[in-house]
């Protein structure tokens, strides 16, 4: 899920948001913050952390990408580096520890079927990845603005060109990505009961990752590629040890980076 | 219907229009010929709102638009049928028809029958990407593009360009048809001879500038043909 606003992103404006996981790191604290002073419930914590994460990635997109649009993609990179420093920063000035707790998503034991055991938080989690593909698929085939997106990635100049407001494009696309990505962070950080400043960057490298596993810009490849990542550190934590599995994560970026394999030229989103 | 003046835009600092003044009226067909490098293409993007120019007027139905964004050019009724056919190649033809209508909010299956009945294999080839189309068959939709947002004045960039004879007949024959219907039309074209049989006037263009506004027989085709394909300076 974290692959697919991250790819959402550098589809439509062939720009690498790194400002992408901290953003949702600014809605996961925004919603440990609301537990913190007040008494809600999950559902208003999904919310909060979602509304706090499409600000976020709005004002991103507003200071990053809107100025940045026909520069050097470098640009709008280094831009939203600056805003990864600055959500990083907040987020310690408003909550100073390190480590803050997070309501759980699911209170009761593993589900047990013969001999396996599955965690009923990471079948939420599985499901909630289904949903939101099939609501993305739905948003990108079946409406007027999916239309529009598929239009934009395709070629900018010639959607502006068939009446197509391609800024608000952007925008919309930033908003529903930043949207995916608020999801994704509450549902992570309810499974790991406990949020940190890092799980910004943890966001970002793992959305690449994923993305880059299953070619970039390609939305099916953003969904292959996170549980190809997913299972690849699973295994790596089962042989190797936790310590080693997020050590294995850097390596997989280097080795895709080196060896540039032929998938990742790919170049449509459909 | 339209009217430019005194146009002037650049790439950085150099001027690919010098200060382009011309008429278009309305119901007519209007042609634009030149050399390469003339400009040309640069007019067509600067009135499309592609370009943003950097002196002078471009006046639609007396309003001025220079600077506004393309669609909200499209939202008053100009479309541009680009140079090289640029589209959508990896969305379908029918969902290219589509995108061309996004200004609309009124029902379109319509102008997408019609537009069907005028461009037969596009009708056939609806579900198919449009990158796999023939040359022809995507001017054919760029042009089926641009008529879904129900355009009062069409632009066409060198629509003929790269294409057989056969279909190049086929796509002036759609010019005077569109033309017959209602739509004015403003031409850029480098097939001289096809254009000045449909105009009903024409403007010359060399190094950025108008150098000749006539009718299609107010100046002799070879000649019209030399200075459009050489400019006059050589």
């Amino acid at each position: 899920m974290l692959a697919l606003g991250f790819t959402l992103i550098f589809g439509v404006l062939r720009r690498a948001n790194l400002a992408y996981g901290p953003a949702i790191m600014f809605g996961a604290y925004a919603a440990t913050w609301t537990s913190m002073n007040f008494q809600a419930g999950l559902l208003i914590l999904a919310v909060v952390t979602i509304a706090a994460a499409v600000l976020a990635g709005a004002y991103v997109e507003r200071l990053c990408f809107a100025p940045h649009r026909k520069g050097p993609a470098a640009a709008a990179m280094v831009a939203s580096f600056a805003l990864w420093m600055q959500f990083e920063e907040l987020a310690t000035l408003a909550l100073p520890n390190h480590l803050y707790a997070f309501p759980a998503l699911y209170e009761g034991g593993p589900l047990e079927l013969g001999r396996f055991t599955v965690r009923i938080d990471a079948l939420l989690i599985l499901l909630a990845t289904v949903v939101v593909c099939g609501l993305l698929w739905w948003i990108l085939y079946r409406t007027r603005f999916g239309v529009a997106v598929r239009a934009v990635i395709d070629d900018p100049k010639a959607a502006g060109l068939a009446g197509i407001g391609v800024p608000r494009v952007f925008m919309l696309v930033f908003a529903l990505a930043s949207a995916i990505g608020g999801l994704a962070g509450f549902l992570i950080a309810g499974s790991q009961e406990q949020v940190t400043p890092m799980l910004g960057m943890w966001s970002t490298l793992k959305g690449m990752v994923a993305m880059m596993l299953g070619g970039l810009g390609s939305l099916p490849g953003a969904v292959a590629g996170g549980l190809a990542l997913g299972l690849i550190e699973a295994h790596a934590g089962w042989f190797l040890g936790p310590q080693l599995r997020d050590f294995l994560v850097y390596l997989l970026l280097f080795v895709l980076l080196a060896l540039r394999p032929p998938w990742m030229n790919t170049r449509s989103v459909s | 219907m339209l009217s430019v003046r005194d146009l002037v835009t650049a790439y950085g600092k150099i001027e690919a229009l010098k200060g382009v003044s011309l008429e278009v009226a309305p119901g007519s067909i209007t042609c634009l010929l030149g050399p390469n490098g003339a400009g040309k293409t640069t007019l067509m993007m600067t009135i499309a709102g592609v370009l943003r120019p950097k002196r002078g007027s471009v006046r639609f139905l007396d309003e001025d638009l220079a600077g506004l964004a393309p669609d909200a050019i499209v939202k008053r009724g100009i479309a541009l049928v680009p140079e090289n056919r640029l589209g959508f190649p990896s969305m379908s033809v029918l969902e290219n028809l589509q995108a061309g209508a996004y200004q609309r909010r009124d029902p379109i299956e319509e102008d997408i029958e019609r537009i069907f009945r005028r461009f037969p294999p596009l009708k056939a080839r609806s579900a198919q990407q449009a990158g796999t189309l023939s040359g022809g068959e995507q001017q054919m939709l760029a042009v089926g593009r641009a008529l879904m947002s129900r355009p009062k004045l069409l632009l066409m960039d060198e629509p003929s360009l790269g294409l057989a004879p056969l279909v190049v007949e086929e796509i002036f024959r759609t010019v005077a048809e569109l033309h017959r219907d209602g739509t004015t039309i403003f031409l850029v074209e480098q097939n001289a001879h096809m254009a000045l049989k449909v105009a009903q006037h024409f403007f010359l263009m060399e190094q950025g500038r108008v150098s000749f506004s006539g009718d299609p027989g107010s100046l002799a085709e070879d000649e019209v043909i030399r200075r459009a394909y050489l400019g006059s300076s050589r």
